[in-house]
């Protein structure tokens, strides 16, 4: 699987053309081994009458069967045993059911040139040590969720001094503790080292809602940064624009926006998407992204709205070539952006469907993931 | 929140308000008779207020696209003259007053004191299973449902403000479901407990029902077309509009569309008829991608499960739905949202099928030539079905309705015969 170590240890990571070739062969070895590996895979490519063979230009990369988030939801698909495997994450299953999907030694060598290259080019990596706020969960034996992997990964691009979590393990559940955050922040500001501050947007929202109510503003050090991750999710609702955010976050921790910073990923795709300084999420080499119909799925052209499709090589021990996420996006051509970056951009729209719902037919509130407590 | 005898008081009185609430319905009960037309009039005073838009910005605060579609539904409903109409079709002689007997006299009394556990699934719900309580005379305790946003419990609230001789009969209150002693508490208060929800939650409220207390339940229903013969094309359009707007979600929503043939390209033909049809609805329907995009992914992933399980369907993928033919003959949940599933069901074998889902049938939505109406409905009628519609009216609420096959308000009664020495 030379392929993947290729493509992954690429030099430029935003060199979508020079890289087609790459990604392409990369992809082809990746469905293949799956159709190899995995029985249920290999059924479904049956039945979408699909082999790797048809795979020679880039816009073959539609015919990837294509498994929906939903899918690995109630199927754990694995290629190989799990003692081949490095480890299994789950998402974190916001919607009461989470999807498990393996992790391949080989991925993990070929994600860290990826976080290193992309890390330093965004200007994540600093030699500066600095205090971590982690306004997400406490890593525990019990979590095996990506984000939490994801968010404890991150307070290493700098040499960590402190870590102070907003979630706590008690008794069997998360419970939030914003008021500790509040004082951590109060007594960072003070600290001659800077702070970073990783989490979900919704908990840095409340937090700093909490303490403009409180009265509370610090001026953190200089080259104190935030790093966002992982959407809204059960808070979509309060979802606020990112300006709003930004001048809340300069107001309250004196946090400059081009100190603002995020990243995406989920457990079906692990590609470290970053924004770029104007808040972009240009497409890296390691990822195709394919806008689809929302009727017809068919790819749509670039600009117009539809389901985000997104397709890597990265994983071997879970076929995960080609998922489709339940969200709505469009992709804008890279030069609109003004950055630098030449790669198109993905703006993410929000999550199909509605969060609430409702139903008495008999078996649906399963099928739909919601349980059937009273 | 709870409410209490017309109160609105917080969470943490809640041992306070149970540990007085035995002495406080006992007193209400041997005093106090609530008529039924005193809470129809109340009813009526709201709907005014709701045509004159006073209740516009609680409907603001509230309100989804669901609860507006379930208000427009159900508003007919809440009038006095079908409330009235409500009473008379289920209590029939009943409604009027003691009924005489050779012995004496026979009364309708108010089973007593009803728990009302209702499930999240359909807004408004809680407010209505109280409504029926309170029509019938009962003091009325609800275990309002975890995910409630409020408006429950401001609709109770405004019926009390509204006529405070509902205050004693009414309580609701926001126990979460794991509370299990607190709900206990309020089940050994009971007559009778009604309960809305999933096999699941009618399985925890049996364990925690005491001997002697009667239950009433409303569980989760399946329910279908039957087709016999030819569809007109305005049938096929009825039946796709109905599957598009109700999404399969309700206990009426057609998930199963039966052909009376053996012949399996008869089958095809009509799939094949039945998609552009439901393409044409579902594209009514879908007003934002969102919706579009949730029709097309659950109709994918349906195709991926049966592709996986080599089950032998053939899934038509249209534009935001979809149509399957399946080779089995079992009524079963479909894909959800504008998804449906096709079966061959010849009608010597119907009983049969229908029987194995006996206690989940609800309605039938009956497609065939006038000839053989008769036959088939009571075919369906002997099977356990427990509503008859055309095609396209699954889910249309009917005035005097039965729900799943019973009268409610005559469950929510009680008979007491009382010998009289003539004179």
């Amino acid at each position: 699987m030379l392929s993947r170590q290729q493509l992954f240890w690429h030099r430029d990571p935003y060199d979508l053309p020079g890289s087609d070739g790459l990604f392409l062969r990369a992809v082809r070895d990746n469905c293949a081994y799956h159709m190899a590996h995995c029985p249920a895979y290999r059924s479904l490519a049956q039945a979408l009458s699909f082999s790797p063979d048809q795979l020679s230009t880039m816009d073959d990369l539609a015919r990837v069967p294509l498994l929906p988030t939903l899918f690995y939801k109630r199927h754990a698909l694995f290629s190989m045993p799990p003692r081949r495997m490095a480890m299994r994450v789950t998402s974190s299953g916001t919607s009461g059911k989470f999807s498990q999907i393996g992790f391949d030694w080989g991925c993990i060598f070929a994600e860290i040139p990826m976080v290193l290259r992309l890390g330093w080019i965004h200007r994540l990596i600093s030699p500066v040590p600095a205090h971590c706020v982690v306004l997400g969960y406490r890593p525990n034996r019990h979590n095996r969720t990506g984000v939490t992997r994801t968010m404890f990964g991150l307070t290493f691009f700098s040499p960590p001094l402190s870590r102070t979590y907003a979630l706590h393990y008690q008794d069997g559940e998360y419970v939030p503790d914003l008021d500790r955050v509040v004082r951590a922040l109060d007594r960072l500001g003070r600290s001659r080292f800077p702070t970073r501050i990783v989490g979900f947007p919704s908990y840095l929202w409340f937090g700093l809602k909490r303490m403009e109510e409180l009265g509370l503003s610090v001026r953190l050090p200089r080259g104190s940064r935030i790093h966002l991750v992982g959407g809204w999710k059960q808070h979509y609702a309060q979802q606020v624009d990112k300006p709003v955010l930004y001048d809340l976050v300069w107001r309250v921790l004196g946090i400059p926006e081009e100190h603002i910073h995020e990243s995406f990923g989920a457990v079906e795709h692990p590609i470290f998407f970053n924004t770029c300084p104007r808040h972009h999420f240009h497409i890296p080499i390691y990822s195709r992204v394919l806008i689809r119909d929302v009727n017809t799925l068919e790819p749509l052209p670039m600009g117009e709205v539809g389901l985000v499709n997104l397709i890597s090589p990265l994983i071997q021990a879970t076929p995960t070539t080609s998922v489709m996420t339940d969200d709505l996006g469009y992709l804008t051509p890279g030069e609109a952006c003004g950055c630098g970056i030449r790669s198109p951009y993905l703006t993410i729209l929000g999550r199909v469907g509605l969060s609430d719902i409702q139903t008495c037919a008999a078996g649906a509130a399963e099928r739909l993931g919601k349980g059937d407590a009273f | 929140m709870i409410l209490a005898q017309g109160t609105l008081l917080p969470d943490s009185q809640l041992s306070q308000v149970l540990s007085g609430l035995e002495g406080e319905i006992d007193r209400t009960r041997a005093s106090q008779a609530l008529s039924a037309e005193v809470v129809i009039q109340t009813c009526a005073r709201l709907l005014d207020r709701l045509d004159r838009g006073e209740l516009d910005g609680l409907l603001a605060q509230y309100a989804t696209p669901q609860i507006l579609e379930a208000l427009a539904r159900y508003r007919a409903l809440l009038r006095p003259e079908s409330l009235r109409y409500k009473l008379s079709a289920e209590l029939g002689d009943l409604a009027d007053g003691p009924l005489s007997r050779p012995f004496g006299r026979a009364l309708a009394v108010p089973l007593g004191t009803l728990l009302h556990i209702t499930a999240g699934n359909l807004d408004g719900l809680p407010a209505f299973s109280a409504l029926e309580g309170l029509l019938t005379g009962n003091v009325n305790l609800l275990k309002l449902p975890s995910g409630d946003p409020g408006l429950s419990l401001t609709l109770l609230h405004l019926l009390t403000q509204a006529e405070p001789r509902i205050a004693p009969f009414l309580y609701a209150f926001s126990i979460p479901s794991r509370d299990t002693p607190s709900l206990q508490a309020l089940a050994e208060l009971a007559d009778g407990i009604v309960t809305w929800g999933g096999e699941e939650a009618i399985r925890a409220v049996r364990a925690m029902a005491p001997p002697g207390c009667k239950l009433i339940e409303w569980g989760h229903r399946l329910s279908f077309v039957y087709l016999s013969g030819t569809a007109q094309p305005w049938e096929l359009a009825a039946l796709a509009r109905h599957i598009t707007e109700t999404g399969g979600l309700l206990c009426s929503s057609c998930q199963v569309v039966f052909l009376d043939t053996e012949d399996s390209d008869e089958a095809l033909a009509l799939c094949h008829s039945l998609l552009p049809a439901l393409e044409q609805a579902a594209l009514a329907r879908h007003t934002t991608p969102g919706q579009a995009a949730q029709a097309t992914l659950y109709g994918y992933e349906h195709f991926l499960e049966q592709s996986l399980r080599h089950t032998g369907a053939q899934v038509l993928r249209g534009r935001g739905c979809s149509v399957t033919l399946c080779p089995d003959r079992e009524l079963e949940l479909s894909p959800l949202y504008g998804n449906v599933l096709v079966k061959c069901l010849p009608r010597a074998e119907l009983f049969s099928a229908l029987r194995r889902q006996r206690g989940r049938l609800q309605t039938a939505g009956l497609i065939c030539p006038p000839e053989q109406r008769a036959e088939l409905v009571a075919l369906l009628a002997r099977a356990g079905v427990t509503r008859i519609t055309a095609a396209g009216d699954l889910s249309h609420p009917f005035l005097g309705e039965n729900h799943d096959g019973e009268f409610p308000l005559r469950r929510y009664v009680r008979m007491v015969d009382v010998e009289e020495s003539p004179e």
